[in-house]
């Protein structure tokens, strides 16, 4: 089984295994993953949403989502554990973004990329936004980022943070915020393969 | 552009789609390509694999008691209808943090359509009966506006139960979805009281809770092709 835990989960749980199950219908498999992941579901779907009963209503479309769509899972395209939480995850930045859009937030901006060496900061006095070393082969990718750089991807993929709020909580320029996370991405890219 | 720099764009979007940082209609639009294509399927599957061990970074929250019975119960539900639908239906993104509706709406709909279903073979002078039935209701107050009625599974027939005020430069405009399609279908703009029958050439045979629904959109049609403007009436395809 190629599922990458966090060193600090024990693994012993089969999550393969259990959507199996869920794909056969058996019931005891779906309980079986909520006791064992809901609460840090939870915990993923609440931090992007940021709001209680909506955080909870996703995590019950999650499962709902997971039962159903069990016997689409592809053993052979990544890990269950990773595709239990890119359901949930996706749920929620789905419902943010439609929030987003339902009470017009102007998250288009006018301006092109701008270039990301017209954004001065000093690198010496960013702090890092998280605790984020996990002790996977990423760390050492991220690691080469600079630090407001990291904490753009970092802001995006935890916080489910938009450009336009990256800019706004960074104080980097919306144009700036794009092309940092394009290139970072493509850094990331090269230095995973 | 050269073909590393395309491939460059398409590693980045892919990327983007993973962390979430895409504006809505790029999101939509970028889901929608995802259905169709395995490459890309495999490029986002390596991204999330990549930054998966990175959710690690958030506190679990213990969730309220009352979650997993609420899970359990549409569970049960979801079981009980894919004893008769061979694929049950994951639930529609755009009202996917309004369950109660979902749940209301398709019991309505489900008790209307059967009505009408009796209503109209009795009055209808075509020789064939409806094999599916739609009642697209008003989201807000429940109301029933439109029936989509279809002889076979690649015509259907959109019949209005009343008007509908459109705002000045606005349209409604008609969409579709099947279960296991990303992103919904354009049908076309719809005039407000008038009939509309269509053909489906284009799309999969209709399906048992296909989703439809009508949007307020520009009186151009939706500039991005995915539905931008509120949910006017919306319902899922029941057979009969």
């Amino acid at each position: 089984m190629s599922d990458i835990g966090v060193s600090t989960i024990a693994n012993d749980f089969d999550y393969a295994d259990a959507l199996a199950r869920c794909a056969r219908g058996e019931q005891a498999a779906l309980h079986q993953l909520y006791r064992q992941e809901g609460a840090r579901l939870l915990g993923v779907v609440m931090r992007i949403v940021k709001d209680r009963g909506m955080a909870e209503d996703i995590v019950h479309d999650a499962c709902l989502n997971i039962w159903q769509r069990a016997d689409s899972f592809d053993p052979e395209r990544g890990s269950a554990r990773t595709w239990i939480f890119s359901i949930a995850r996706h749920l929620a930045l789905n419902a943010i973004r439609q929030r987003d859009r339902e009470i017009r937030v102007d998250i288009n901006d006018p301006g092109e990329l701008a270039d990301d060496d017209t954004y001065q900061q000093s690198l010496s006095t960013t702090a890092e936004a998280f605790d984020w070393q996990t002790g996977q082969q990423m760390d050492e990718c991220l690691q080469q980022l600079e630090t407001e750089r990291r904490n753009c991807v970092l802001h995006a993929y935890v916080d489910g943070l938009s450009h336009a709020e990256i800019s706004a909580h960074t104080g980097a320029p919306l144009g700036t915020v794009k092309a940092w996370i394009k290139r970072s991405l493509l850094r990331l890219r090269e230095c995973m393969s | 552009m050269t073909r590393s720099n395309e491939n460059d764009d398409l590693y980045a979007l892919a990327g983007e789609y993973v962390l979430g940082s895409l504006p809505i209609a790029e999101r939509e639009a970028f889901e929608a390509r995802l259905a169709n294509d395995p490459e890309l399927q495999t490029i986002v599957a390596d991204w999330e694999e990549q930054f998966f061990p990175y959710t690690a970074i958030v506190d679990p929250v213990t969730p309220s008691d009352y979650l997993w019975p609420r899970i359990e119960r549409s569970m049960h539900a979801a079981s009980k209808r894919s004893a008769r639908v061979p694929r049950a239906a994951p639930t529609p993104r755009r009202l996917v943090h309004s369950l109660p509706f979902w749940r209301a709406a398709t019991g309505l709909g489900l008790a209307a359509a059967v009505t009408m279903g009796v209503i109209l073979t009795n009055v209808s002078t075509a020789p064939t009966t409806p094999e599916y039935m739609v009642v697209l209701l008003a989201p807000q107050t429940q109301s029933a506006g439109w029936v989509v009625q279809a002889a076979n599974r690649q015509e259907i027939q959109l019949i209005p139960l009343g008007t509908f005020e459109v705002p000045e430069g606005k349209a409604l405009e008609f969409w579709t979805k099947a279960d296991d399609w990303q992103a919904p279908v354009s049908l076309g703009l719809v005039e407000p009281g008038q009939p509309l029958r269509l053909r489906l050439d284009q799309l999969p045979p209709l399906e048992d809770n296909q989703l439809f629904e009508l949007t307020l959109e520009d009186d151009t049609g939706s500039p991005t092709g995915l539905p931008t403007g509120p949910i006017e009436f919306i319902g899922r395809a029941v057979e009969i």
